[in-house]
């Protein structure tokens, strides 16, 4: 019964993670091939960047030196790309089983069955998860095998480590519009809710990043969290993004169950 | 809980779902019939009063001022019905008379605002998984994915449902559904047949149903008549909402009307009928005598020489005795049909405020 609203899960997400999956491969296999070109260059890039308001670093995530290999994969794929491919498949993976399916009439059928309210959700649930995963899996493979491509040996259990962090991010995007979708029943309401929440903590970054007096702003940001750069250059272990980006994820998803329970489906 | 589960509980945990104790051997606990897929009940089990109800049967559906709201908008009020096992109930109402919301409220798809509804004696909103181990449900426009062909559609609830795959093949085959075709494909008819092919592919007691036959052609609204017909003969419970008034009165024991909200009348299928006028026209050899058709249920429209125009309401048996005794070239009898009945109740005038009186059975 599980296994076959899972398998009906990941067979409705296979166009969209198909899409995405491919959109950032070819992103990130593109801006890695670039990478070379960017250490090549190094002192021109150090004298343009001199010139750049420091605004507009701090609005494209361009912190540090730009050769570092965590910064390069931090500024052009993990805060640049992957928000938006992970914000497109969360909001659209995570409206669908109960809001979506809602308006279009099928959620009671399935719900009518002997499967549990719960069982449904967190069954849908895994499906997104592993789609998301999917999109994490395709993301950190492209940059590890262009990487062998361009003749750089990179720290795969860094960047494995890196993926974890991201995928905890796409997660948390997922579990809170989870929530949202069952909270409203809608899913206009519920994705473009997280989408302010996303672009308003997009904002609080940057802003952090300008004026040292907001700092702790960034705190209340995702994007704060998914910074991979001290990872991927140094092998800190990302404790906070984890830990953050991970109790979001699973309590939004545990609240969306929850609330499922006893939720009046109003069509 | 053991206090909503009273007459189906036999042993171990009270409501224990799939897996647990089953219905059938609740119900052999209680004395009650048991319904076995394929097999038809036995006379005893079939034994009815004129309404259709089982008698000494515990009701498989009960609702108790039964109430939803939409905030300023009206949903149902104080609805009150009881359902036999082995009934057929029709429920009449035109759009937003409250059909679909008892009937969401009966899924436990909604909350009720105030009363309850219970199915096999446990609460609807609060049990709603149990419940539905005993119940096949057609909500009103399902929406099927269009993405799937109708065969995988409904092998996937068919596992739901605790069915084996391929379960709906016969009753497919039955209404003529190509089930290799994408759901997106079919037409309004053809995706309302993968519905009802859905609703009766299992065996479960109960089958709800809203506007079963909406978009279905008249053969295969015969054909539904036809599995419904069968699913009585089963010992199978029906509650069916419509607003085809012919199919309620082809296929239901008892129907309840609906009208803003709540419920206006309850009545046995012929009862209803019977408390309207039949057109009796007859055409006789000779004359017949002055004061052949003196009854008090008879009015004479038109008497001629030797033809008569007659309204009889209720028991035609006394006329139909006086007229034996005459020479008959020719009768011709109609019948109310339903849609006369529910115009009663929403005609200049109706009962809107009555409160509705459950006929006995």
């Amino acid at each position: 019964m599980i296994a076959s609203v899972l398998r009906l899960e990941l067979r409705r997400s296979r166009s969209l993670l198909g899409w995405l999956a491919l959109t950032s491969i070819l992103y990130t296999g593109f801006i890695t091939f670039y990478y070379p070109i960017i250490k090549q260059n190094q002192a021109t890039l150090d004298a343009m960047l001199k010139l750049w308001p420091k605004e507009m670093q701090a609005a494209f995530s361009i912190m540090g030196n730009l050769t570092d290999v965590g910064t390069f994969f931090n500024v052009y794929v993990f805060l640049m790309i992957w928000p938006i491919v992970a914000a497109i498949g969360g909001i659209l993976m995570a409206t669908r089983a109960v809001a979506a399916d809602l308006d279009r009439g099928f959620l009671e059928l399935p719900l009518a069955t002997r499967i549990s309210r719960p069982a449904y959700l967190a069954t849908s649930i895994a499906g997104q998860a592993i789609g998301m995963g999917l999109l994490v899996a395709a993301t950190i493979a492209t940059i590890l095998v262009s990487g062998l491509v361009i003749g750089e040996s990179w720290d795969t259990g860094r960047f494995l480590l890196a993926g974890c962090v991201i995928l905890a991010f796409g997660w948390a995007i997922e579990a809170v519009t989870t929530l949202l979708a069952v909270a409203t029943l809608s899913r206009g309401r519920a994705g473009g809710v997280m989408a302010g929440i996303l672009v308003g903590m997009y904002l609080l970054q940057t802003l952090a990043r300008i004026d040292p007096h907001l700092d702790a702003l960034s705190y209340l940001s995702a994007f704060h969290y998914l910074d991979t750069g001290p990872l991927v250059n140094a092998g800190v272990f990302p404790a906070e993004g984890l830990t953050v980006l991970g109790a979001a994820a699973i309590g939004g998803w545990l609240a969306s169950v929850w609330a499922f329970r006893r939720r009046d489906l109003l069509a | 809980m053991r206090d909503e589960c009273r007459g189906y509980r036999a042993e171990g945990p009270c409501c224990r779902p799939a897996g647990g104790l089953s219905l059938s051997r609740r119900r052999r606990a209680v004395g009650a019939p048991r319904i076995v897929p394929g097999q038809r009940a036995s006379p005893r089990d079939r034994l009815r009063s004129g309404a259709g109800t089982v008698i000494g049967m515990p009701n498989v559906i009960e609702t108790t001022a039964l109430t939803r709201s939409y905030g300023s908008r009206r949903g149902i009020l104080d609805v009150e019905f009881s359902i036999a096992e082995g009934e057929v109930f029709g429920f009449l109402g035109p759009n937003g008379a409250g059909k679909t919301t008892t009937i969401r409220l009966l899924a436990g798809a909604i909350r009720p605002t105030s009363g309850s509804a219970r199915i096999f004696g446990l609460d609807t909103w609060a049990r709603a998984p149990q419940v539905h181990h005993f119940m096949a449900y057609l909500p009103s426009d399902p929406g099927y994915l269009g993405e799937l062909t109708a065969a995988e559609q409904l092998d996937y609830l068919a596992t739901l449902r605790g069915l084996a795959r391929g379960a709906w093949r016969p009753v497919a085959e039955r209404l003529e559904l190509d089930p290799t075709v994408q759901v997106r494909r079919l037409s309004r008819g053809n995706r309302q047949k993968v519905a009802v092919v859905q609703v009766f592919m299992g065996q479960e007691p109960l089958l709800v149903m809203d506007e079963p036959t909406s978009g279905l052609d008249p053969l295969m609204q015969r054909e539904f008549l036809g599995l419904v017909a069968e699913a009585r003969g089963a010992g199978r419970t029906v509650f069916l909402s419509s607003h085809n008034l012919p199919e309620v009165e082809r296929s239901c024991d008892r129907v309840a009307v609906i009208r803003e909200g709540r419920v206006v009348d309850i009545s046995p299928v012929q009862a209803l009928l019977g408390e309207h006028w039949r057109s009796v026209n007859l055409v006789l050899a000779a004359p017949a005598p002055p004061g052949t058709f003196d009854l008090p249920n008879v009015r004479v429209l038109a008497d001629g020489t030797r033809d008569a125009h007659l309204m009889v309401m209720g028991d035609v048996n006394p006329l139909l005795r006086r007229i034996a005794g005459l020479e008959v070239r020719d009768i011709a009898i109609a019948t109310p049909d339903i849609e006369d009945v529910f115009m009663r109740f929403y005609g200049a005038g109706a009962p809107a405020d009555r409160p509705a009186v459950e006929a006995a059975p």
